[in-house]
């Protein structure tokens, strides 16, 4: 069972274990994307606040977590914090260091959307009575959801790429599963080409599965 | 019903209401009109707060409106949740609708009571439908915005701002995003509403409407309330030039 000089045999006998890693780069991604989505929705609320405190906290969040690449906010987490005395285990390093970088990016992204709502839904809201937050909860936010669908695709997806890089913290994910197994074998090549066509069938997955939702919403919109 | 005490406003450096009183009574209908920047919709904004005053005292149906003034005389910033009641006892309809296009005609109409006042659903449902059916669109209630017209989005906004029973209704330009013929619904349902006693102040420069409907009409210039009289007076007779000037040209 060869391709040239690609061993199909081999492949398959490496397959469980790859998958394996694979597993942990779903997890790893779907919790960076539920803790990221939840700073994220509070970090926007923030930068959009009249209270000028908040908006400047929020600033400054998603403009230095934006602007320092993340593995060397991966390096700070888990080779920095111990000088702290703040030893962190890899699985919570790499779950906290995706869900706040995805964080900012998120951020930036609900705040996009619920600016880019016309500002007379929230003046109508409010002249009905309501209270800011329940203006955001019932009127802003549910008009924000559909727009924010496809940003927040192309966000969950560079998530789960990105995953990749918390290998360097000692995660068997499944690109360091491919490392670890190339490191004993030699056949580098057969095993990162599978390993990429793992990641895409994950891509390709979560592509389909927002395709859903997005036209799932639109739906529900009457549209 | 009303009252604007000496109100203030400035975005900036930009002075747009300078020393702005009205007085509007119990079921008065009160017309707005004037140039374009003349501060009108502003004026109406700062009636429920949308819009903080900078100086002056308005009141609604006896409640202060944003700021309550202490025994001495000083005014302080009320609490949210009195601004908040103090709006839901205001209705304000629009000129571009603003319906919440997630929602439809019924839904929007229920979406206050329900939200604000926890009104049980099937109650909330009811008087909505009834709203509904004074407006003329009972059969369009699960229509979304979308799919109405422009005439009919007002007249659902109109019904949306009636559902919280306010005791006073502010109408901004209501038929100016309108095709000509749509314009008359929207106005035969607003002068329904005065017919029924409601107290209102409308800005517009529908003029016949105005001559029609208005107890009183107010001529508005660079944030100043300039003239005002009943519709018979201001119409054929203005007393002040830039009155006379804005007619001669909208007339
Ligand atoms: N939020 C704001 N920030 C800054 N300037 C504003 C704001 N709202 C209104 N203005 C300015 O205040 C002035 C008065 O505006 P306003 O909308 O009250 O006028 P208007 O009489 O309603 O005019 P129109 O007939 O065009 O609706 C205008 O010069 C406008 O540009
Ligand atoms: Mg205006």
């Amino acid at each position: 069972m060869k391709l040239g000089p690609i061993d199909i045999a081999f492949q398959l006998q490496i397959l469980p274990l790859l998958l394996k890693g694979a597993l942990l780069t779903i997890e790893l991604t779907v919790m960076a994307i539920f803790f990221g989505t939840i700073i994220g929705l509070i970090v926007a609320l923030m930068k959009i606040s009249r209270f000028k405190m908040l908006a400047a906290i929020g600033g400054i969040y998603t403009w230095a977590i934006r602007g320092i690449p993340l593995l060397v906010q991966l390096y700070i987490l888990y080779y920095g914090l111990p000088q702290l005395g703040i030893n962190l285990e890899p699985m919570p390093a790499a779950v906290i260091g995706l869900s706040i970088c995805g964080g900012a990016y998120i951020a930036e992204i609900f705040r996009a959307g619920i600016q880019s709502i016309d500002r007379g839904q929230m003046e109508a809201a409010l002249s009905l009575g309501m209270s800011y937050p329940q203006a955001m909860r019932r009127v802003i936010l549910p008009q924000a959801y559909r727009r924010l669908l496809p940003p927040m695709g192309n966000e969950f997806i560079t998530l789960l790429k990105d995953s990749s890089l918390v290998s360097i913290i000692a995660m068997t994910e499944l690109l360091r599963q491919g490392k670890l197994l190339s490191n004993s074998t030699f056949r580098s090549m057969e095993i990162f080409l599978m390993v990429a066509v793992i990641y895409l069938i994950l891509t390709t997955v979560f592509i389909y599965i927002i395709d859903k939702l997005e036209k799932r919403f639109a739906v529900a919109d009457g549209e | 019903m009303i009252t604007a005490e000496n109100v203030y406003k400035s975005f900036g450096k930009l002075e747009v209401l300078k020393d702005v009183s009205l007085n509007v009574k119990q079921g008065e209908v009160v017309v707005i009109i004037g140039p374009s920047g003349s501060g009108k919709s502003t004026f109406l904004r700062c009636l429920n707060y949308l819009e903080p005053i900078d100086k002056g005292y308005i009141t609604v149906d006896g409640q202060p409106v944003g700021k309550i003034k202490k025994p001495d005389g000083q005014l302080v910033d009320d609490s949210r949740k009195n601004i908040y009641r103090l709006r839901s006892q205001i209705g304000m309809v629009f000129q571009r609708f603003n319906l919440f296009p997630h929602q439809t005609a019924l839904g929007n109409v229920m979406e206050g009571p329900n939200t604000v006042f926890n009104t049980p659903c099937s109650e909330a449902k009811k008087r909505a439908e009834e709203l509904l059916a004074k407006v003329g669109l009972a059969d369009k209630a699960d229509t979304y915005p979308s799919q109405l017209s422009g005439g009919q989005q007002q007249r659902v906004a109109i019904a949306r701002a009636l559902a919280m029973q306010p005791k006073a209704m502010l109408f901004d330009e209501p038929t100016s995003a309108l095709d000509p013929e749509l314009v008359g619904e929207v106005l035969s349902v607003i002068k329904d509403l005065a017919r029924d006693g409601m107290t209102m102040v409308v800005v517009t420069h529908e003029m016949s409407f105005a001559r029609e409907v208005a107890d009183r009409v107010v001529f508005m210039d660079e944030g100043k309330i300039v003239e005002e009289a009943n519709p018979k007076l201001i119409f054929t007779n203005p007393k002040h030039p830039r009155t006379r000037e804005f007619l001669s040209k909208i007339l």
